[in-house]
This record gives C-alpha cells, sequence and structure tokens, in this order.
C-alpha cells in the first residue's frame, strides 16, 4: 500500500529522533560532527590507542621481538613488593619534592630582584633564562664533567682557587652528595620557568594596590605576604603543578649524569623504565613501572586542571 | 637500421610508394623512437636500485669505522646496491634495536655485539651457511665464539672480532719505582697502587669504578670467577647468594676494599661512566686501570706522550684464576630482510681476509681474532702491547660461566645487578653478604622469568 498512513508512521520517529538531536546537540550538529571528527579521531590515535596498548602490555610478559603473554597483574605484584623499585619511588618523590621546593624559592627570588628598580634589567632577564634555554642533553653532559671528581672545574675552584676544601668531593659517587647534584642541576635548568612565570604575574598587579598597602603601614614582608603573594597565587600552582609533572618525569639529568647510580641511590622510576625496558628488555614490566607513575601524576593533572578551568571562569 | 625504415627503403626502390610519403612514414617512425628512447632514460634512474639497509657499529677506533664504512660502500657500488648504512654506539645500539624490532622494521643487517645473537633471537635469521663456510676458510672459531654465535643449534650471528680489556699500567711510574707487573690483584695490584701513587699529586694507584657501566660490570664479572666464584653454576642456575657465596663474598669484599680500605682510587670512582677512566688516565692522573684497547687506540692515533709510557698486560687474576669475560662483534641477519642473499653476499665481502686485515691494522689492537686463523696474523706480534690483548682473547670466557650462556645472564648483565650490588656496599651500607643476597633475589627472579619465556 503507498501513501497515507503508514508512510507517515514510518518517517515520524526519524523526524521526532532529528528534533530531539537538535534540539540536545543544537541545530548544527551535523556540521559540528564534522569539525570535531578530525580532532577525536586524532586523540583516539595518538593518545587513546598507545594508553590502552600500554595498559595491556602492562598486563603482559613482552619480550623484545617476541609476543606478549596474558599475566594479569603479575608485573604490578611483583613491582610492588621489589625494594629496588620501592627505593626508585621513594627516590622519585624526594627528587621531585626538592627540586620543586628550591625552584620555587629561587624563581621567586628571581622575579623579586626583576621587579625591582635594577640596572640592564632586560639583559639580567635574559643571561637568567639561559638555563631554561639550553638543551637539556648539553646541560647536563656539562655538569658531567663540572662534578667530575679529577677533571671537573667545581672541585679545582673549590680546592685550588678558594682553598675552601683541602680535598675534592666525589660529587656523583656519595649517595647525599649524587642526590644533591642530580637536584641542583635540575634546580639549575629548572627555576628561571618560576621566576619568568612569577615575574608575569608580578607585573600585572595593579601599583595602587602596594601603594594603599604602603599608606597603611605595611611592610615589605607584609607587602609581599598580602598583595604579592595572593595576586600570583594562581600562577604560583600553575607553576609548581607543572613543575612537579616535569621533574616527576624528568630522565635525561639523572640518566647522563649517574644512570640511577651510585648502588640504586639516584634511580628514579623514569630511568628504571629506561633501564628495564632496555637494559632487561621486558618491555611490559617496563611499562608497569610507567604506569606506576601514573596516579600521583593524574592527582597532579587533575588539580591542575581545576585550577586552569577556575582561572578561565574568573 | 631499424627494420621498418629498411622495410619503407625497399618500398621506395621498389617504387611501391612515393618520395613523400617515404619521408612522412620515417619522420613518424624515428621520431617516435626518439622520443620513446628519451622517456625510457628518464624512467631508468626512477626504477629503484635494490637497497639494503645495514646497520654498523660505531666504535670509539674512529679509523676502523671509516674504513668498514668505505668497504661497504665499495661492495655496494660492485653489486649496483643502494646500502642505506646508519650507526648504533655503545649508548643507544639496544634502544635502536629494540625500537626498530618492535616497530617492524629493523635493518636488513646489523652488526651485534656478543650478546646480541642471544637477546633478539626472536627476531633474526639462520646464518649457519655463511657462519660455517667462514668459519671452515678461517680455521674454525674460537671456542667462546663459537658457543656465543649459536642459539638451539642455530648460528644467528657471524664471528667478527673480538674487542678484549687489558691491564693497563703506567711503564714509566713502574719503572721508577722499581716495580713488578702485577700477576694477581690482592695483593699484587693493592701494593703495586700503593708503591707508585701519589694522592697529594691527584696520582692514584688503580682506576676501576663500581658504578653502573660496561667497565664496572666487566671487572665485577671477572673478580667474582677470579676468586672461584660467579653468577651462575655450572648447569646455568643463579648461585651468586648460595653454592658460591663465600667464594663472592671474597670477592665483592675485596672490590669494596680498593674503594674503602686500601685507598687505591680516586674518591670519585663510584660516580664514574665509560669514560671516566680513560679520560683520567690520558690525563696521567691514573697508574694502572682496566680498559679495552680503545684506549691504546686513542693514545696512539693522538699520538700522546702517555701511548710509548704504557704496558698493556694480563688482567690480573685471583686465588682460582685469572678470568676475562668474552666479545665477540658479529653480523646477524634479520628475519624480515627481503635480500638475506645480499645480506650474507656483503657480510663474506667484509670477512675477506685483505678487507678485514685493512680493518684490523687500523684498529690497534681492538680487532681481536675470533677465528683462530686470524689469531696467527703477523699484525699482532707488530707491537708488544698486543701480546697481551691476544692472550686475554684466547682465554676469556662467556656470562653464564661456569654455565651456559642464557639469556638469563644477558639480562643480569644488561640490568647492571652486579654493580648496583656493590654499590650497595660501598655507598649503601650493606654488608658484602647482604648485597649479594639481595642481588641473589634479583637474579632469582630474572631466572624465573626468562625460564618462562
Amino acid at each position: 500500500m503507498r501513501g497515507g498512513f503508514p508512510v507517515e508512521a514510518a518517517v515520524q520517529p526519524r523526524v521526532r529522533l532529528e528534533v530531539t538531536l537538535r534540539r540536545v546537540l543544537g541545530p548544527d550538529y551535523r556540521m559540528g560532527f564534522l569539525f570535531v571528527a578530525p580532532i577525536v579521531v586524532l586523540v583516539l590515535a595518538l593518545v587513546a590507542y598507545p594508553f590502552c596498548y600500554a595498559v595491556y602490555l602492562s598486563m603482559t610478559r613482552k619480550y623484545v621481538g617476541m609476543a606478549p603473554v596474558w599475566v594479569g597483574f603479575e608485573n604490578y605484584v611483583r613491582l610492588t613488593y621489589d625494594g629496588f623499585f620501592q627505593r626508585a619511588a621513594i627516590n622519585s618523590f624526594i627528587f621531585t619534592f626538592a627540586s620543586v621546593g628550591i625552584k620555587l624559592v629561587l624563581g621567586m627570588g628571581m622575579a623579586l630582584v626583576l621587579t625591582s628598580k635594577i640596572r640592564f634589567r632586560s639583559f639580567w632577564t635574559g643571561v637568567l633564562l639561559i638555563p631554561w634555554v639550553a638543551p637539556t642533553v648539553v646541560s647536563a653532559l656539562n655538569f658531567l664533567w663540572i662534578f667530575d671528581y679529577s677533571l671537573g672545574v667545581l672541585n679545582y675552584l673549590l680546592v685550588n682557587v678558594f682553598g675552601v676544601l683541602n680535598r675534592g668531593v666525589g660529587w656523583l659517587s656519595e649517595p647525599n652528595t649524587a642526590m644533591s647534584s642530580v637536584i641542583g642541576v635540575n634546580v639549575w635548568r629548572g627555576f628561571p620557568f618560576f621566576g619568568i612565570s612569577f615575574l608575569a604575574g608580578m607585573k600585572a598587579i595593579p601599583g595602587e594596590l602596594y601603594e594603599a598597602a604602603a599608606v597603611d603601614g605595611a611592610t615589605v614582608a607584609q607587602r609581599f605576604r598580602y598583595v604579592t603573594i595572593p595576586g600570583i597565587r594562581n600562577i604560583m600552582m600553575i607553576v609548581i603543578l607543572l613543575s612537579t609533572i616535569w621533574t616527576f618525569n624528568d630522565f635525561a639529568i639523572i640518566y647522563i649524569l649517574t644512570k640511577g647510580g651510585p648502588g640504586g641511590a639516584t634511580m628514579v622510576l623514569p630511568v628504571l623504565t629506561y633501564e628495564i625496558a632496555f637494559g632487561a628488555q621486558r618491555l611490559g614490566e617496563a611499562i608497569a613501572v610507567a604506569l606506576y607513575m601514573l596516579p600521583p601524576l593524574a592527582f597532579v593533572i587533575i588539580v591542575l586542571s581545576n585550577y586552569m578551568r577556575k582561572g578561565r571562569i574568573r | 637500421m631499424d627494420t621498418r625504415l629498411k622495410h619503407l627503403a625497399e618500398q621506395l626502390d621498389a617504387g611501391l610508394i612515393a618520395r613523400r610519403e617515404f619521408l612522412r612514414k620515417a619522420a613518424v617512425i624515428t621520431g617516435g623512437t626518439a622520443a620513446g628512447l628519451h622517456a625510457l632514460r628518464g624512467m631508468a634512474p626512477a626504477q629503484a636500485k635494490t637497497k639494503l639497509r645495514v646497520w654498523l657499529f660505531k666504535s670509539f677506533v674512529t679509523a676502523g669505522n671509516d674504513v668498514v664504512a668505505k668497504q661497504v660502500e665499495a661492495w655496494g657500488k660492485e653489486k649496483n646496491v643502494e646500502v642505506e648504512m646508519d650507526w648504533a654506539t655503545f649508548g643507544d645500539r639496544e634502544q635502536k634495536f629494540v625500537a626498530a624490532i618492535e616497530a617492524g622494521n629493523p635493518p636488513d643487517m646489523a652488526e651485534m655485539n656478543i650478546y646480541g645473537p642471544m637477546r633478539y633471537k626472536a627476531a633474526l635469521r639462520d646464518v649457519g651457511k655463511v657462519a660455517t663456510d667462514l668459519a671452515k676458510a678461517k680455521g674454525g672459531l674460537l671456542p667462546f665464539a663459537e658457543r656465543a654465535m649459536q642459539s638451539d643449534g642455530k648460528f644467528l650471528g657471524v664471528g667478527r672480532y673480538s674487542m678484549t680489556t687489558v691491564f693497563f699500567i703506567r711503564k714509566d711510574i713502574m719503572e721508577a719505582k722499581g716495580l713488578k707487573v702485577p700477576k694477581v690483584y690482592d695483593p699484587d695490584v693493592v701494593e703495586f697502587a700503593k708503591k707508585a701513587q701519589d694522592p697529594a699529586k691527584d696520582l692514584f694507584g688503580f682506576g676501576q669504578t663500581l658504578n653502573r657501566s660496561d667497565d664496572g660490570d666487566g671487572f665485577m664479572s671477572n673478580i667474582l670467577w677470579d676468586y672461584g666464584g660467579g653468577v651462575w653454576d655450572k648447569d646455568g642456575k643463579p648461585a651468586l647468594g648460595t653454592s658460591f657465596l663465600k667464594q663472592n663474598t671474597a670477592a665483592l669484599q675485596f672490590a669494596v676494599d680498593t674503594i674503602k680500605k686500601h685507598g687505591i682510587q680516586p674518591p670519585g670512582v663510584m660516580g664514574w661512566t665509560d669514560v671516566s677512566n680513560n679520560e683520567s688516565y690520558m690525563a696521567g692522573k691514573l697508574v694502572t686501570t682496566n680498559n679495552g684497547a680503545s684506549l691504546y687506540f686513542a693514545m696512539v692515533s693522538k699520538k700522546h706522550e702517555l701511548a710509548a709510557k704504557t704496558l698493556c698486560v694480563l688482567t690480573p687474576g685471583g686465588p682460582a684464576g685469572s678470568f676475562v669475560g668474552s666479545s665477540c662483534y658479529n653480523w646477524a641477519v634479520f628475519q624480515k630482510s627481503q635480500k638475506p642473499e645480499l645480506a650474507e653476499d656483503l657480510i663474506r665481502y667484509l670477512e675477506d681476509e685483505k678487507r678485514f686485515a685493512e680493518y684490523m691494522q687500523v684498529s690497534v689492537g681492538q680487532a681481536g681474532p675470533v677465528y683462530k686463523g686470524r689469531a696467527d696474523n703477523p699484525y699482532w706480534k707488530s707491537d708488544p702491547n698486543f701480546d697481551a690483548m691476544m692472550q686475554n682473547i684466547l682465554r676469556s670466557v662467556n656470562i653464564g660461566y661456569p654455565g651456559p650462556m642464557t639469556p638469563a645472564a644477558a639480562e643480569v648483565q644488561g640490568q647492571k645487578i652486579l654493580t648496583d650490588m656493590a654499590g650497595r656496599v660501598v655507598v649503601g651500607g650493606l654488608s658484602p653478604e647482604a648485597a649479594l643476597k639481595e642481588a641473589h633475589a634479583r637474579i632469582e627472579e630474572i631466572h624465573k622469568i626468562r625460564g618462562k619465556a
């Protein structure tokens, strides 16, 4: 039978669906899908698929050139009870928190100095940015030489030029000095980022606020505490969180300077991941180590994105 | 003459076609032929030449690298093969191999170290024919190389050369102090170093890191064997903290004592990498050190003043003898290669005695023999320092000794477990026994996991 009621009955649900879709997704939803599709495909291909595949591989016994064998949570369980892994996890936290803490203090100092009236301010800003701009590998290789016991410039200066020490220090050969040295290099490289970000934040604080505080009798410290810090709080949080993520994932500095030695004293999770992947060639377990870093980093990322969203709403 | 033109000329002669028609048809034929030839000539370069991807090992002996690259290029020219060469060195070769194999895009062939055939056996092709042909022609492989190149009865590598370590001594200081070449580490090397060094002038008697490095790991392997111990028993089972505990404790204690008790090593030695002892030795800050021949090459090629003042001797030993870990650089062909016959042809070309001799001679002792025939080459008598290199190669043993060379043994080396163990005593404050037991637990785990593979 053609025409009349049955055709209308068939068409009606489709029309209803179309109306609902337009209401929920907007009148141009088809065009919207078209525009969004490339980025969705890109994210699926470059983020979601590799991530899901990594999660799968972390639950396998996977050797180079061989097919993965499913082992469930075996890799994670073994790592949890592995003393070497535990030490690497503790070292990662020590390295990250110490580095970020020192960078915060130095960065703040740098920003305060650069906001004050000093001569050649632009020049000093440029100079202080050099560590941040220099490639990590180049910086780390230079520090490898600087820290060398016999041939390094640091011991030479301390012993022969300034006479501070009678004998050089094995900067990279003792656990405490090795950890301090790698933290030092990370700080040297990273504090300009803190400084420049804080500087930008400080410049955005209206001068009237400082004047009003001064009129009310606020000391320099009080102006810093009650005007500067609240004024750059959001920037501070974002910089700290970003730096925490970067520092936690820092590989090059430690790998070049100590390779995690001596005796595992500077072994951190990214270097351990690398060692298990390329030294032991156990890819499944290496990915499990990398994914072990995910919960703390995910926490930091969630806090960071919340802050950034808040900033956008304001 | 083109047959069509000839036919036209005959028709013209016979008066079958007019002169004008002859000219028109002849122009079409010759023009068409010329255009066709031009097009073909244009297409010829576009035709892809056969391509072979070759990964070479970039050693510190740069002159050797240049020679092998030149030889590979000459082979490519001779065989009309486009060779795509790439280099992998100590620090990045494993990463490159792992990435290429996992991406399913390995080269056709590669120059690997002794662990290569074991580590990448799942991705390698059996090269038994070329390996045995070459071995037969060169008097057979030396025992350590014969074992290292095979896995499950298949040859996965074609032996090329052995890069051994020797004991470097400052001959001038030794003679000035009236000292003799040390034969064993304890007490010979200790006494020698104490007498020869002058820490006040930043000159130390012995330079041997126990930090995470190939140098440190090689020394730790050797010293365990020297004291009658080792990581594995003769059946290939972990023995570090069990059946060899007593011997290994003594060996580890000695290694640690060189830093903590005897004071013969520079204070920064636990922070050293593989190049640190080379730099310190060449800077005149060490009297003795263990190193590969590349250090000697560096001094000779740079005409360094210490080249003539250096004596290379056999690696010292311990109560159970003097042991040195083996080395066998080799050629491997990947299963994914579409041109295995070309890769094998290149291997035969490079391993030709004349070409290998050219490589060996510029390598200043680094290209040691893995074939019996090459051990007799007069080159090894041309420098007194070469004798120690040769003798060390001939007595070298494979990882896993006294048991077989296994993937687990290769992984223990790859993970630098022995240097981590030493580091736990030197800087971690553990007793040698506790460190041995801690390392043993890691090795048991590796043995268990690799056993399942």
